[in-house]
């Protein structure tokens, strides 16, 4: 029996083994990384999208008022947040040329972890602690930190604005924040601090930021503005009004943070995966070329083409194996615009409505309601549009 | 070119190749059993805010240099002191009466006598006790109607301060942990007590 086989046989023999390698290490890399809630039997998030339904719940349980569940939710995921320095095996492999982003633990870009700060701050004033409140604010701050523009490094308005006003409420001077709050603002003047202020609106509106990718390998990370919704607000009590502008904007904390360092790895795995695909594309073709030119001419040319064939055929599973989207994982259920107003009031009940206005003026819905000022104590309140 | 050698060794690369591309694993699929710890030990899972273990050193600092001050070791009785809620000023929320909990614990279980705490935080419970007492609807063993609740000799407060530096290198977070001893009558501050702890961290660079 001859030892030598025809370059068609061989290919073929190849193309047999590697779907085979392909169909056994696809198999078994099929691992469940789910979270399926065994004990309840209800199907739960996977264990990476935790703190991605995490940051929903909070947001719809804020909305629905249920501030305990909303406080649930939070403290796990600032647990979490707050302990993702060193080494991470989800994050490296997010890293490597064949596995995806999103196969990273979502935690957010920087305005949806700010965001969680945000709220856990407002849970905090509400149960009378404006320390922790402030503790929150300053942390959501510094994670707007890290821009790659320093113009926008950390220039939430309202963060600085209610850090200055917890520090007042604390008998402690709250000036220095005031005057950066009124630096990041970019047409709304802030209001002056009024330390008598005991009922606090935190108000939100509109419809958040989502991301979406592009480039060649959808490798480019970008964020779409919310769809129109409302842009402003008016609190009204006992026939006095007071306006709650959008004193900060999402979509433009979003899209003012510049490239991350996670945006140049993407970038390296597209180039790879190009690269890859376009050797493959030329050494297949060549091969193919001089395995039909040399065919029959008893010299080694036809299997140098063979083996280029396969070559090019290694290279092209190669780049369609590697995985440069970024990662569209998004807190979809975030508003557009965050205000706030703070009102002295007598103590006693009172009925507070707040109309939610579109660009023109225009009312979209009123959301009211009755609440107890106590004497010596802050009545925080949360509204949303939604 | 031996074409069993070729097909032997074109197997390996790709297999490695598939390999490599499939080391995404779960990791500890098993989960990772119950360890226990001393609150003194850094943990695995930790962060550059306030922990355990800074809690443990700090409470330790501070109950030994209360003991050690002339006002409570040469004091005419026992001295009475009430905690003052701590006031947190780093960016780190925290339930921030766990120190002065730790502190009196401490004090209490290893120099039980030589201080005493006045549970001002229990003074709506004990006012009722004494009006029932008052009014003759529970028995008392001493005349209700004489005052008998403590006045503070001290008060016992904190502060919690942070620095933060956050660069493309990490995140350093400093905490200062002051605590004081003030003498009720006099106002005067007769100790003062601190610890400080930095602490830093970077992420992932798929975090950042």
């Amino acid at each position: 029996m001859s030892n030598v086989l025809s370059p068609s046989r061989i290919a073929a023999g190849w193309l047999a083994g590697l779907a085979g390698l392909t169909l056994l290490f696809a198999t078994g890399c099929a691992t469940d990384s789910g979270g399926s809630s065994k004990a309840s039997g209800q199907p739960g998030p996977p264990a990476k999208d935790r703190l991605l339904w995490s940051y929903r719940n909070t947001v719809l349980n804020m909305r629905a008022g249920r501030y305990d569940q909303a406080k649930a939710e939070l403290d796990e995921t600032l647990a979490r947040l707050g302990g993702i320095y060193g080494p991470d095996k989800a994050a490296a492999s997010a890293r490597r040329l064949f596995s995806e982003e999103s196969k990273k633990t979502f935690i957010g870009e920087p305005y949806e972890r700010v965001m969680a700060y945000y709220y856990r701050g407002i849970l905090y004033w509400m149960d009378g602690e404006p320390d922790n409140a402030r503790a929150c604010f300053r942390t959501g701050q510094l994670i707007d930190s890290d821009t790659e523009n320093k113009t926008y490094a950390g220039d939430y308005v309202l963060l600085d604005y209610l850090d200055g006003l917890a520090s007042v409420k604390l008998a402690a001077d709250g000036a220095d924040a005031l005057t950066r709050a009124q630096s990041h603002t970019r047409a709304t003047p802030l209001p002056p601090y009024a330390p008598k202020a005991n009922v606090l609106c935190f108000i939100e509106y509109g419809n958040g930021p989502t991301k979406h990718a592009t480039g060649e390998y959808r490798e480019q990370l970008r964020f779409r503005e919310g769809y129109p919704g409302a842009r402003s607000a008016l609190v009204r009590v006992a026939g006095q009004a007071w306006p709650a502008p959008p004193y900060d904007d999402l979509y433009f904390q979003a899209s003012t943070r510049g490239g991350r360092v996670m945006d140049y790895i993407l970038a390296g795995k597209a180039q790879f995966k190009g690269a890859t695909d376009t050797i493959g594309n030329a050494a297949i073709v060549s091969g193919a070329a001089l395995a039909i030119t040399q065919q029959g001419r008893r010299n080694s040319g036809d299997e140098i083409g063979a083996g280029l064939m396969l070559f090019g055929l290694a290279s092209k599973l190669v780049s369609a194996a590697t995985t440069p989207a970024a990662d569209t994982r998004c807190w979809d259920n975030l508003p557009g615009y965050l205000s706030f107003t703070a009102l002295e009031l007598p103590p006693g009940e009172h009925t507070l409505a707040v109309e939610f206005q579109n660009a023109a003026g225009s009312t979209l819905r009123v959301k009211t309601t009755t609440f107890t000022v106590t004497a010596g104590r802050d009545t925080v309140l949360f509204f949303s549009d939604r | 070119m031996n074409i069993e050698n070729y097909r032997l060794n074109c197997s390996l690369v790709l297999a490695a190749g598939l390999l490599a591309g499939c080391a995404t694993g779960v990791q500890n699929p098993s989960g990772v059993s119950v360890t226990e710890m001393r609150p003194d030990e850094r943990g695995f899972v930790a962060g550059t805010g306030v922990e355990s273990q800074d809690l443990v050193r700090v409470a330790d600092k501070m109950s030994r240099g209360i003991l050690g001050i002339p006002q409570v070791t040469r004091a005419q009785g026992t001295p009475r002191i009430v905690l003052d809620p701590v006031v947190n000023e780093t960016r780190f929320p925290i339930n921030k009466d766990i120190f002065l909990t730790r502190i009196r614990a401490q004090l209490n279980s290893q120099a039980a006598g030589k201080v005493l705490f006045l549970a001002r935080d229990k003074m709506s419970a004990l006012e009722r006790e004494r009006d029932l007492k008052r009014s003759g609807q529970v028995t008392t063993g001493s005349d209700p109607n004489v005052v008998e609740f403590k006045g503070a000799d001290f008060f016992l407060t904190g502060k919690l301060s942070s620095l933060t530096t956050r660069t493309t290198k990490g995140v350093s977070d400093y905490v200062l942990y002051t605590f004081q001893l003030i003498d009720a009558r006099t106002s005067d501050i007769i100790w003062e007590g601190f610890e400080e702890i930095k602490k830093q961290g970077l992420e992932d660079a798929a975090y950042r």
